[in-house]
């Protein structure tokens, strides 16, 4: 029932396609731009000590049940011991490490670098398809919506008669920014692939909290119930064995 | 998964033990498998001109048959190479949707509007 437009081929050639042309190349821009700014901060003794220290302790979680029972309490008690125990750390350092963050000024930089490294290039690219690409419709999407979104998706059509399906190039950017996550995921290698919405959820809380990663580790050391799986070991050897002779 | 069969868990010892680099290296596969068969539907949703729920339709069919792919690949047995079956079937599923979309609207635009 709704008739279909005959848009311009120009309107193809020069919005589309340089739209999405563009958004792919400032991905990949942004993404070289930050390996080149990544700044190794200067490690600082104490974290690194303290941050081995949950890396042996994870591994004393992990390997738990191939050591026999002895040896596997005594590492938990070194461990978790209430005087001398490398995880356990008494209350009032508890709360060194936010007050550390903020005052310390690198770590606020390397934030700052990342946020900005995200958001500028998205401003920039909005505010050049608004003022560049308003006013005309751009792409029809193949699938219907209902009346809500229509003040949403065809900001610079001022005809309420075009059916909903007829977007303008404001949508279109906001359709390339989510779609092409998983072109860059594919393109850029596996690493690379996050991109700003899911950084934007990661924004919330970081922090090398180290005394509250210690005490959850502790907490998750005591917790472990060893059961030794070695005795059954010398059936594996013997059913892998079989099948390499057979 | 590859040719060099990575297991994740070894389920001959009683308690099952994963192996982390090797599970992670398995989802990594399965997601780029489905990015890949995203992209290359949307681009034949819109060339073949589906639209509305025929789209989504189409888009859950091809999501069905990577998982059946990816099932048949790891020998029907998934919990030998992953720590559980939602994984391979579901994992990837929405994130696909979003650039299924972006190609289908883009594929369908380019042949059929203008």
């Amino acid at each position: 029932m709704a008739e279909d437009l005959v848009l311009d081929t120009a309107i193809r050639d020069w919005v589309l396609i340089p739209l999405s042309v563009v958004m792919v190349l400032i991905g990949v821009l942004r993404y070289f731009v930050s390996k080149l700014m990544r700044s190794s901060p200067t490690p600082d003794a104490k974290i690194v000590k303290e941050g081995q220290v949950v890396i042996r302790a994870r591994n004393l979680k992990a390997g738990a049940n191939f050591i026999p029972p002895k040896s596997f309490r005594a590492r938990r008690f070194y461990f978790s011991n209430e005087e001398n125990g490398l995880l356990h750390v008494p209350k009032d350092q508890a709360q060194n490490p936010q007050a550390q963050m903020f005052s310390d000024p690198n770590m606020a930089m390397d934030m700052m670098k990342k946020n900005l490294s995200m958001i500028i290039p998205q401003t920039l690219t909005f505010a050049w398809v608004n003022f560049f690409f308003s006013g005309f419709v751009a792409a029809k999407i193949p699938f219907p919506l209902t009346q809500r979104f229509r003040s949403m998706l065809q900001n610079g059509i001022d005809l309420s008669t075009v059916d909903v399906s007829y977007v303008s190039s404001r949508s279109w950017y906001f359709l390339n920014l989510f779609g092409l996550r998983g072109l860059f995921s594919l393109i850029l290698g596996d690493e690379n692939a996050i991109d700003d919405t899911q950084r934007m959820m990661q924004m919330g809380g970081f922090g090398f909290d180290a005394s509250k990663s210690l005490g959850a580790e502790k907490d998750g050391l005591d917790i472990i119930q060893h059961e030794w799986a070695l005795p059954g070991f010398e059936h594996r050897a013997e059913s892998v064995l079989r099948k390499l002779v057979q | 998964m590859g040719s060099s069969e990575k297991r994740s868990k070894d389920v001959m010892s009683d308690i099952p033990t994963f192996s982390g680099e090797n599970l992670q290296k398995n989802l990594k596969v399965i997601q780029n498998s489905r990015t890949f068969l995203s992209i290359i539907a949307g681009v034949l949703a819109g060339i073949i001109g589906f639209t509305g729920l025929t789209g989504f339709v189409f888009y859950f069919v091809v999501m069905l048959i990577t998982s059946v792919g990816l099932m048949a690949k790891a020998g029907f047995s998934a919990d030998l190479y992953f720590d559980s079956w939602n994984r391979v079937l579901f994992d990837g599923f929405l994130g696909g949707l979003m650039s299924f979309v972006l190609f289908w609207t883009f594929a369908y635009d380019l042949v059929h509007i203008f």
